[in-house]
């Protein structure tokens, strides 16, 4: 079992010392200090290192948006979360959660080919994104890159997830975990929101194995945001989050490993490995309905 | 005296892990390229200050069906590290250290799995530094 420690002051100061003696030792000793990323040591005994203070990926929106199409579910812009929203958000962590909920947003309108629901949803996301300092991510420039793509699906998908990513970039650099936490708990729900608002979705099975196989995703979120610090604006959120996790622990998932295949002249591995989630319509129904709750506080 | 010695060292600590921070963007922009037209990106940035023998670990969940694009950078150049993915039960499937330290991996995932990814130094190439783990996929 790992235990958590934290990279001591003594130690920073004697890599810093040391490194001021030396004057460099490789490449790249220029880089060589602690920050305060969480390290922890494994049994044996190796140190491991969060990736920016979190150790976990969430899914990106776009797959869930190729999955409901993929599943042949009807489209319904009725289902955004601007159109949702009932007022305006003064709070940061509404405002950061939104913000995720529009990225899956725009994954879901763009894979539909809504170009028209797109521009809106980027331009909403501008000023969202300038209200919480992020402009360097959803900037004019990238608006009117969208605008110059909007026949292109793959171009306009690719535009979003970079945008994304200097924004968590931007934020992880200056600190502003929280926020970048709160754009992936939106994300995720907003998906899990467009995947369940159709009642036809329980009757897909690789729909229902989709939501199944979130998880662990879930449970890396409820321990994501319940290690940012509280002024008591996560309550509903977390609350949230954990009653839709004393659902999916009763999900049964199999997993059995078999050996990939590697084509090392196409750097490409193929893992074969075999897995099933079984998800009831009761607990489909259950998930559907706890996500709408948590949702609508959300934008309430 | 004591205290102003002390304030120095630690202007002089913060100003170095700023600067380290600093070079993180700039390894990520070239660690970019390697996720080219054909993948989206993930719309997340890893990155770790790794010392010595210090591993970075996240856990991603590979679907079913999907094409991922891992991409693993370090220091001025490709190569400084290497990175494994593992199952659930811990199964190695895949290291870059058999493959000449590839800056870039594909993964073809035929069902949906829990993977861990884990990056470290080329301890022969490098004592320290910033890592940046970027991840694509493709349908």
């Amino acid at each position: 079992m790992a235990s958590s420690i934290q990279l001591r002051p003594a130690l920073l100061l004697g890599t810093v010392l040391l490194l001021a003696a030396c004057g460099g030792t490789d490449t790249s000793t220029q880089d060589a200090v602690a920050d305060t990323t969480q390290v922890a040591e494994d049994a044996e005994g190796t140190r491991i290192v969060q990736l920016g203070g979190r150790n976990f990926s969430v899914p990106s929106p776009v797959q869930a948006a190729y999955a409901i199409r993929s599943a042949g579910l009807k489209y319904n812009s009725a289902l955004l979360a601007e159109g949702s929203r009932s007022g305006a958000m003064t709070d940061r962590s509404k405002r950061s959660l939104f913000l995720g909920m529009l990225g899956a947003d725009m994954a879901y309108v763009t894979v539909h080919g809504d170009g028209q629901k797109a521009l809106v949803t980027l331009q909403t996301m501008e000023r969202i994104a300038a209200e919480l300092e992020l402009s360097n991510a959803f900037d004019r420039a990238l608006v009117e890159r969208f605008k110059a793509n909007l026949g292109s699906e793959d171009s306009l998908l690719r535009f979003g997830g970079a945008a994304f990513r200097a924004a968590d970039e931007y934020l992880q650099e200056n600190d502003r975990m929280d926020i970048s936490a709160h754009v992936l708990a939106g994300g995720w729900l907003e998906s899990m929101h467009l995947t369940l608002s159709d009642p036809a979705a329980a009757n897909n099975k690789a729909l229902m194995s989709r939501v199944g196989e979130q998880r662990r995703s879930l449970e890396d979120l409820i321990t994501l945001i319940g290690s940012l610090p509280d002024e008591g604006q996560n309550v509903d959120l977390l609350t949230g989050l954990k009653d839709l996790q004393v659902i999916f622990a009763d999900i049964t998932s199999t997993y059995t490993y078999e050996a990939p295949v590697t084509e090392s002249s196409k750097r490409t591995t193929y893992i074969n490995s075999k897995s099933e989630v079984v998800i009831t319509p009761e607990q489909y129904t259950r998930i559907a309905t706890r996500v709408k709750e948590l949702r609508s506080k959300i934008l309430a | 005296m004591r205290s102003h010695i002390l304030s120095t060292i630690l202007l002089a600590a913060s100003s170095l892990t700023l600067s380290a921070q600093g070079l993180c963007p700039t390894i990520a922009d070239r660690c970019e390229k390697h996720i080219t037209s054909q993948y989206i990106p993930d719309g997340q940035f890893y990155r770790a200050l790794l010392q010595g023998d210090e591993v970075a670990e996240f856990g991603m969940t590979l679907f079913g069906g999907a094409t991922y694009r891992l991409a693993a950078c370090s220091g001025d150049s490709d190569g400084l590290l290497l990175f494994s993915v593992y199952d659930r039960d811990r199964n190695l499937l895949f290291t870059n250290k058999e493959h000449s330290a590839a800056p870039y991996w594909d993964l073809v995932v035929a069902n949906t799995l829990e993977a861990t990814v884990e990056a470290y130094l080329d301890p022969s190439r490098a004592g320290s530094g910033c890592a940046v783990l970027l991840a694509g996929f493709k349908k």
